[in-house]
């Protein structure tokens, strides 16, 4: 028998009702009658529930940028450590862990954990390290919680805050997080930006707070006593020793001893004040910058311009998508510098760019005004492209807002990659221009990094990448169809443009081939154009 | 590699392929027999264990789902005490009456399945989101309520919309194809 319209709104209520959990005894007594007496009946309740089992899929997958494609073999022996399990009983305790992952069945999950990369060497002079162990190559890296032993000559250590600071060897440093060290022995210089306000300094005696400001500190080997200057600006010490620990704030040209006997004046201020504030020539390791540059200065048409410095990259213009001629001139506003690229909700654009898609370094930078009555469904990328890893597969990489309450405030910058993803802390939907730059790191072939994250908001760092709510891990075959094209205002699948997109205004991208540095970030935000060290311009 | 370890290694590779191509469907049915989000996972666990187990009596070359479902439904026989908790618990003729057409749509529901992504697509994004909040792990009416900015009652409501909107929309899709 077929069921009448009316039996089956009437079907339809009490399958709702019963999903939501919300079903009320008469009701409950229809819905087993109608089970019980019809299979047409049953049959629709099937469906009803099907349908309900699959959005949980669905949303699961949607939740975590899931690829829709079926999980194959390959996919599956990817994950290797599975092998070392040889018996059938092993591997059913494996298979019921991805039973149990359900709905999150059709991803390949990597083993992917987040290297704490915080701090650069970024310049030199006449530096000897104690050993082999603490040699820090020119421009190398520095990961939280090392130990920087310096012998002799001047190491500077870029912090990713933006903070500087030249160590003075014989010294010894830890490198805490991008915004603290702690100085054991030795001398250093610090030179804090406006943007790395509240970077800090400790050691046993003191821990100095930078309220944005220049100033040295000397520790001595034993850890009995440390002396501070300040050099310009101003600092809060508090002292870690002593009878009084209450903190003291210090301005330009003054200067303390903090002792485990106590606070008192430095000997010798002035001559020691003299011999700080001489600079020191360093050698700086800051390579050649190619990048890519769209203004958005174009009046109308859907094509806007690209400017490429450097031989890896070949200027692609970026073409607009999802609109038609007629409605272009909408898509052309006023920016920040000169007119800008405007995303209506609907609208998509995108420019080949076959580097973007390399596992290298890259600094992506813009300008951008979300309105402040952006909702969550226009809450999707602002930049975003596939990343290719010959160890874990492609992964769409995307900056946008956060629009999961669940994990940060909502509005803020957001960066979603393999694994992890990075939040901001500064609302972005207030209707103003805010200078978003992210850096990106690969992690090695061999490693158990896809990439690492930071980000800047106005030229200050705020939110380094976290690991993602298991599940998010997820990368597929290198996929043809997003790769190599980097793609503005609209959020990638794996292997295709989903339909969510960004609405919002930008301007001034920037693409570089390396990992900037915040100073540089810092520059590119008020100038607009990237900044060229005389020995990358050299180099040129 | 022994002979033995070498087909145990292929046995379980079998099963690992079978049961992540195949879960969604079981889990379709648990859900329709068990309508309770938890209480059907629970189960999903539970039937993969005893799959595990049992997966040297699978015979290859017959169907996987219909094998696989049928342990679901000893389990669901099984657990039905455990299960007196929830609000609503089927009595065991109309388990069974729902275990024998449940087993006669997984082909169709895994035609709806696919389907159902394309009629997600064509909803206005808000409502997607609405809709796709309610289902993600964790979350609930209360939540997609919260974050769309509606009422409780008014989610309820537009989601109850939604789900029909869907239903009309999947079978549509499937009569234009042919599938029933």
């Amino acid at each position: 028998m077929n069921l009448a319209d009316k039996e089956i709104l009437e079907l339809n209520e009490l399958c709702n009702a019963l999903v939501e959990g919300m079903l009320n005894e008469a009701q409950k007594a229809r819905l087993l009658h109608w089970l019980a007496a019809s299979e047409e009946a049953r049959r629709f309740y099937v469906r009803a529930m099907g349908l309900s089992a699959s959005l949980f899929g669905y949303a699961g997958e949607m939740q975590v940028e899931a690829p829709d494609a079926t999980v194959s073999l390959a996919k599956i022996i990817r994950v290797g450590w599975l092998w070392k399990l040889g018996s059938l009983a092993a591997a059913a305790s494996i298979a019921l862990m991805l039973w149990i992952e359900w709905p999150r069945q059709n991803t390949i999950s990597a083993a992917v954990t987040v290297d704490d990369f915080v701090a650069q060497l970024t310049g030199s002079k006449g530096c000897q390290w104690v050993d082999s162990n603490s040699f820090v190559q020119p421009g190398g890296r520095l990961h939280r919680g090392q130990r920087i032993e310096l012998a002799k000559g001047f190491a500077e250590i870029t912090f990713d805050s933006g903070a500087q600071i030249v160590l003075q060897g014989p010294a010894s440093l830890d490198v805490n997080s991008a915004w603290a060290a702690t100085l054991n022995r030795g001398t250093l210089k610090a030179s804090i930006p406006p943007e790395a306000m509240g970077f800090s300094i400790s050691n046993p005696t003191v821990e100095v707070v930078d309220l944005g400001t220049e100033f040295t500190m000397f520790a001595d080997a034993i850890g009995v006593a440390t002396e501070v200057l300040v050099l310009k600006g101003e600092i809060e010490a508090q002292p870690n020793a002593g009878a009084d620990q209450q903190p003291i704030v210090l301005r330009e040209k003054e200067s303390r001893r903090f002792a485990t006997s106590g606070v008192s004046a430095v000997r010798d201020s002035e001559e020691k004040f003299a011999q700080f504030t001489q600079a020191v020539p360093l050698d700086h390791f800051i390579p050649p910058t190619d990048y890519m540059h769209w203004s958005f200065n174009e009046a109308d048409g859907g094509v806007f311009k690209a400017d490429a410095s450097g031989a890896p990259f070949a200027a692609a213009d970026l073409q607009l998508e999802n609109i038609s001629p007629s409605e272009f001139a909408t898509a052309h506003g006023a920016g920040r510098w000169g007119l800008a690229l405007q995303f209506d909700g609907h609208l998509f654009a995108k420019a080949a760019f076959p580097d973007i898609s390399e596992n290298t370094p890259h600094t992506v930078a813009f300008w951008v005004k979300v309105p402040k009555d952006a909702n969550l469904s226009t809450a999707y990328a602002m930049v975003a492209w596939s990343m290719n890893s010959k160890k874990f597969g492609s992964h769409p990489i995307h900056i946008g807002w956060n629009r999961n309450p669940n994990e940060g405030t909502v509005g803020v910058l957001r960066t979603d990659y393999g694994g992890g993803f990075a939040l901001g802390s500064t609302p972005l939907r207030d209707g103003r221009w805010h200078h978003i730059s992210v850096v990106l790191i690969p992690g090695e072939e061999d490693g158990k990094t896809f990439v690492e994250v930071k980000q800047y908001v106005d030229g200050r760092l705020e939110g380094e990448g976290k690991p993602s709510p298991p599940g998010s891990e997820i990368f597929s075959k290198l996929s043809g169809a997003t790769s190599g094209t980097v793609w503005l205002g609209c959020r990638l699948g794996i292997d295709r443009v989903r339909q969510e997109r960004f609405r919002g205004q930008m301007d001034e991208l920037f693409i570089a081939d390396r990992a900037l540095e915040p100073l540089e970030i810092v520059q590119l935000m008020r100038d607009n154009q990237l900044p060229q060290s005389e020995l990358a311009a050299a180099k040129k | 590699m022994k002979p033995d370890s070498q087909n145990e290694t292929e046995s379980w590779k079998r099963l690992m392929v079978l049961m992540t191509r195949h879960q969604r469907q079981v889990f379709a049915y648990i859900y329709a027999l068990v309508p309770n989000r938890y209480d059907a996972e629970d189960l999903l666990q539970e039937t993969s264990l005893v799959i595990c187990e049992k997966f040297n009596e699978f015979e290859d070359g017959t169907d996987f789902v219909a094998w696989a479902c049928q342990i679901a439904y000893w389990r669901i026989r099984y657990s039905r005490q455990k299960f007196a908790r929830s609000k609503v618990v089927f009595n065991q003729e109309i388990v069974d009456a729902l275990a024998q057409t449940a087993s006669t749509m997984t082909s169709e529901l895994d035609s709806r399945h696919e389907a159902l992504g394309n009629c997600l697509q064509k909803l206005h994004p808000r409502d997607r989101e609405l809709v796709l909040t309610r289902y993600e792990p964790g979350s609930g009416v209360e939540e997609a309520a919260r974050r769309s900015g509606r009422t409780l009652q008014a989610a309820y409501k537009a989601l109850a919309r939604l789900r029909k909107l869907l239903l009309d929309c999947v079978s549509d899709q499937l009569a234009r194809r042919g599938v029933t």
